[in-house]
């Protein structure tokens, strides 16, 4: 992927931060099912987990030494990603949700997401891939309430008048997991 | 410490104070009466395959570097510089020649040996470097690619303290061709909780699944759980849990993996690979263990094993309300790479820090720890006491055994920790 992303014109790229306005919309109004809808049934939604790597010194001084990458351990790799989901999976996560008793949400968590930062960097066919950043504030009755912080790199399908997302990779920004859960739809 | 041991667990450990999980001063205890006293799980030989390779690792709050040897033994060496206490090691992992402090460049083997001390050229009087190296820690054993460390340079052998542990162990990691393996770091988090809490509920507490975990749990599969659960303790602090599935029982219900979620969607070839192990587990392990199907089982202090999701779990103590949590998800080492990707999300998908049931349990043992830090209900220490004495020896399980809504697993591992406790209490 090239360090630019393409350029767009105003309307495609009011089209792409609509899609996730409103995706972040539903999430925050807990109006999962609906969430639901935006996906593609063959997605797959992967959040790796991030390593203290070793610095290899015959990389010393080039941007490969401190690459986010060496850090990820992805769906690709012999490590363990600490999701690997299917649409199965994040069914079960919403079906959850309007369950009374789904304890670690029961009261629910006042969450709010900010999405910014939205490139489109290629696209072909019907396919686009698009990176955001996001913002997830996340506080619970009776605990300490969390930033949690993140880059989202997306395939989306189009699809009428907007998009499906058909793969998710959710790198997460966290140094040591002192939050809640990871179990969230990010 | 304002509470003596003897009032904390009563005789038959059937009542808990709820100070037990709170309280510093009976955690200050912990540490010399259980985790310095006690084999601790470092890790997995799978990790550590070429000379060189290493792995970071806690013995209580103690960081540890376990490390193979350019002599391919293991080693382990309290990671901390003996110049100015710095750790030497900041990676997960990794494969290297030195460890070196940041600080003044001391530098040492991965044996754990002082290599240099670039200072010294500056110096007439040189250090003796000999006397100069990591702290080792005394006692380092392994038992079917497990490693263990241990403190007490005087504790009896690692076999002889896992016992007939062994034999319910033996059950999943014989199981597979060539063993186990560990695959990538352990997920690492941090939950405001008394290292305890999940000690315990790995150790036998299978039937909160029916209340805790309903949302995700169906019904009629707790209950089969229940009907066909076993809980067993080999010797107090030690459990296991496990269906034992009837001998007529079909392959696919009996067969490891095939319940979790990797096993269920990972397609035909996983399916065939899991049966496939199913049907020469009679050789491996005889007819009885065979038809065992694995539920939790817990090594004192702090080692789990999650079989029905394939993961081992460490709860290392950060203080009495800290815990960081440790998990691995583990996979047969003969499997192709394509197979193992899909069975770690047997782990995953359940537990873990994203895992889908284990976020309740995360919220259960804070919640619990925060029912057990309040004031004005030391007169109600927790109740320990269902099914109290039901547990009996069986003709052909070792350990005593019982039904898994018997908490004797529980009041085993309290009773063993108070005794801990007095061994040391009031000495040095």
């Amino acid at each position: 992927m090239s360090d630019f992303a393409l350029s767009t014109s105003p309307g495609q790229q009011r089209q792409l931060e609509a899609f996730y306005y409103r995706e972040a919309r539903l999430l925050d109004n807990r109006q999962y099912r609906q969430w639901l809808a935006l996906l593609s049934e063959d997605i797959l939604y992967r959040l790796p987990s991030r390593v203290n790597v070793q610095v290899d010194n015959r990389q010393r001084g080039d941007e490969d030494m401190i690459s986010v990458e060496r850090e990820l351990e992805g769906a690709d790799s012999m490590g363990c990603p600490i999701r690997e989901e299917t649409y199965i999976h994040l069914v079960l996560r919403v079906e959850r949700a309007f369950k009374i008793n789904s304890w670690s949400e029961n009261p629910p968590a006042r969450t709010r997401r900010l999405v910014g930062n939205v490139e489109l960097m290629t696209h072909g066919g019907d396919e686009y891939s698009v990176l955001s950043n996001f913002h997830l504030y996340y506080a619970r009755p009776g605990g300490a309430s969390f930033l949690y912080s993140g880059q989202r790199r997306d395939v989306l399908l189009a699809a009428g008048e907007g998009y499906k997302i058909r793969r998710r990779e959710v790198i997460l920004d966290y140094g040591d997991i002192a939050l809640p859960t990871l179990g969230l739809l990010f | 410490m304002a509470y003596p041991i003897t009032e904390l667990v009563n005789e038959d450990a059937t009542l808990v104070s709820r100070r037990c999980w709170t309280d510093p001063g009976v955690y200050a205890l912990e540490k010399r009466g259980i985790f310095g006293r006690a084999w601790l799980f470092l890790g997995h030989e799978s990790q550590l395959r070429q000379p060189g390779d290493f792995v970071q690792a806690y013995m209580c709050e103690t960081p540890i570097i376990l490390s193979r040897g350019q002599d391919r033994r293991l080693y382990a060496c309290i990671d901390s510089c003996s110049h100015r206490g710095l750790p030497v090691c900041r990676a997960d992992h990794g494969n290297t020649k030195r460890f070196i402090c940041p600080y003044h460049n001391w530098s040492y083997s991965v044996e754990g040996e002082l290599v240099a001390i670039p200072q010294e050229n500056a110096v007439r009087n040189k250090p003796d470097k000999s006397r100069l190296g990591l702290k080792r820690v005394p006692r380092l054993e392994t038992w079917r690619g497990l490693v263990f460390g241990s403190f007490d340079p005087d504790i009896m052998p690692l076999e002889e303290y896992l016992g007939d542990m062994r034999f319910y162990l033996d059950a999943f990691l014989g199981r597979f061709p060539d063993g186990i393996e560990f695959i990538g770091a352990p997920h690492r988090w941090l939950l405001d909780a008394n290292w305890k809490l999940p000690v315990e509920n790995q150790l036998g507490d299978v039937n909160h699944g029916a209340f805790l975990h309903s949302a995700i749990i169906p019904r009629e599969a707790q209950d089969r759980i229940e009907e066909l659960g076993h809980s067993v303790v080999t010797a107090p602090g030690h459990g296991a849990t496990f269906r034992l599935m009837p001998p007529d029982a079909a392959v696919d219900e009996v067969a490891w993996g095939m319940e979790g979620m990797g096993g269920m969607l990972g397609g035909a070839p996983v399916q065939e690979y899991l049966r496939e192990v199913q049907a020469r587990a009679a050789e491996r392990v005889g007819p009885l263990r065979a038809r065992m199907k694995g539920l939790t089982y817990g090594v004192y202090p702090n080692l789990s094993f999650l079989w029905s999701n394939a993961s081992f779990k460490v709860s290392h103590p950060r203080g009495p309300g800290r815990v960081e949590y440790w998990s691995w998800a583990v996979v047969p080492a003969d499997a192709p790479d394509e197979i193992k990707r899909v069975l770690r999300t047997n782990y995953s998908s359940f537990f873990g820090p994203g895992g889908i049931l284990e976020q309740e349990d995360s919220e259960v043992w804070v919640q619990q720890f925060r029912g057990c830090n309040i004031d004005f209900a030391d007169d109600r220490p927790c109740f320990y006491g269902l099914g109290l004495g039901e547990e009996k020896p069986h003709p052909e399980l070792p350990g005593l055994v019982s039904v898994t809504a018997n908490e004797f697993y529980a009041r085993h591992f309290f009773a063993r920790w108070r005794d801990d406790l007095l061994a040391v209490e009031g000495r040095p």
